[in-house]
């Protein structure tokens, strides 16, 4: 059924009484740009997080480590697979468009992915730290979701995405368990993704925040990011690994934690492609993209 | 290139469910690709993969909620209120 709404008011009361948005439905064009923005910057973080781990297949110590890269690269991969459908089907970008965009640096993608993985520690700490950011974001996205494709598709992204989280535990772990190098190569990687990892969340969420008001996401970023704040800090301490924030204490009164104050640059950096790793993650990006071409190619010629 | 519904179903009761979509070039291909993006888990055991093309839309309006059908939908309310009339009868009797 095709529904339409006499004006943005209704809509937003469509939206606030719990309304789910099917692609069929004449939406607002602001929502339709708006939920098209976010999911095309979902599936750019998918794959450029597909790439980066793509990277260690040959590099991850031993061969389960190998074999569970593997499956977790063709996870993000497919994650960006059915992001770039759902994006499509909104019809404001073709698949083709969206990746030009990409290898242009015209669209976004999450601010770790603008850092490189130098070590083994990196890829695990970004399995522990950024996988987690990344599902806390997205249940509290899946949980109110008024846009349906998007909603229904976050339920295998999330189940999957769960698989990342354990194997990146499982990886700390072993190198908390391991030798006195491990263990010092892990704190120096803590040192370099913590922080970008608590930027993934965003600042503090605006008031007036569209993807708030038409339910789209369903909680604040600040809400999020301090959930994540409050399981990681006792789980990296408890595996011996300390917090690089100097300012970072325990209020027992409210029995939680309270971080020093963040920095915003890094993250606006990355927002602008000016990261320390964004020229050269976005031309790689774009490598593969052309070496892969001939699987496209090859595609064609079946269709036609 | 065409665009393919998929729909899983899990062994047992469950119907056939509508998983997402994929692009490819012939039916084959339809079925290798979905196969690899929705059922690396054991997601399901039977799978269908549709052309896009080849599904029929019902158009606006078609199968609205039939509010002028009371008929179809007995409430069961008459009988309700016959049996709770016989139930004040005994204990007020
Ligand atoms: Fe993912
Ligand atoms: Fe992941």
């Amino acid at each position: 059924m095709k529904r339409s709404w006499a004006s943005l008011e209704e809509f937003q009361k469509f939206l606030d009484h719990g309304g789910i948005v099917e692609p069929v439905d004449d939406m607002p064009r602001e929502y339709r740009q708006t939920v098209f923005d976010f999911i095309e910057m979902h599936a750019n973080s998918e794959l450029m997080g597909g790439l980066t781990e793509r990277d260690w297949i040959p590099k991850a110590p031993g061969l389960r480590h190998k074999m569970s890269v593997i499956a977790k690269t063709q996870d993000e991969i497919g994650h960006a697979h059915l992001l770039y459908m759902v994006a499509a089907d909104l019809k404001i970008k073709t698949r083709e468009e969206m990746m030009q965009d990409l290898f242009a640096g015209k669209s976004k993608f999450h601010n770790v992915f603008h850092y490189r993985a130098k070590t083994w520690g990196d890829q695990v700490a970004i399995a522990f730290l950024v996988d987690a950011a990344a599902l806390v974001s997205q249940q509290a996205v899946f949980k109110n979701c008024s846009y349906g494709p998007y909603k229904r598709i976050l339920k295998r992204i999330i189940a999957e995405e769960g698989f990342h989280l354990r194997f990146g535990e499982e990886s700390v772990l072993r190198i908390a368990e391991g030798t006195e190098v491990q263990r010092n190569m892990f704190q120096d990687s803590i040192n370099d993704w913590w922080w970008p990892a608590l930027q993934l969340f965003g600042p503090d969420s605006k008031p007036n925040d569209l993807l708030l008001r038409w339910h789209i996401k369903s909680e604040r970023n600040e809400i999020l990011r301090d959930r994540w704040i409050q399981k990681f800090v006792p789980l990296l301490q408890g595996y011996g690994f300390t917090i690089p924030d100097s300012g970072l204490r325990r209020n027992e009164e409210k029995d939680r934690w309270e971080i020093g104050p963040i920095d915003w640059k890094p993250l606006k950096q990355t927002m602008i492609m000016g990261g320390p790793d964004s020229a050269r993650r976005i031309s790689e990006a774009s490598d593969s993209w052309e070496k892969t071409g001939w699987v496209r190619e090859a595609l064609e010629k079946v269709s036609a | 290139m065409r665009i393919y519904e998929v729909f899983l179903k899990a062994d047992g009761k469950e119907e056939f469910r509508h998983a997402g979509s994929i692009e490819a070039p012939t039916d084959e291909l339809a079925l290798v690709l979905a196969r690899e993006n929705y059922t690396r888990r054991a997601e399901g055991t039977h799978m269908w993969v549709v052309d896009r093309e080849n599904i029929c839309v019902s158009e606006e309006g078609f199968i609205d909620a039939n509010l002028n059908k009371s008929h179809r939908h007995n409430d069961g309310e008459r009988v309700a209120e016959w049996r709770k009339s016989q139930r004040n009868k005994k204990s007020n009797g």
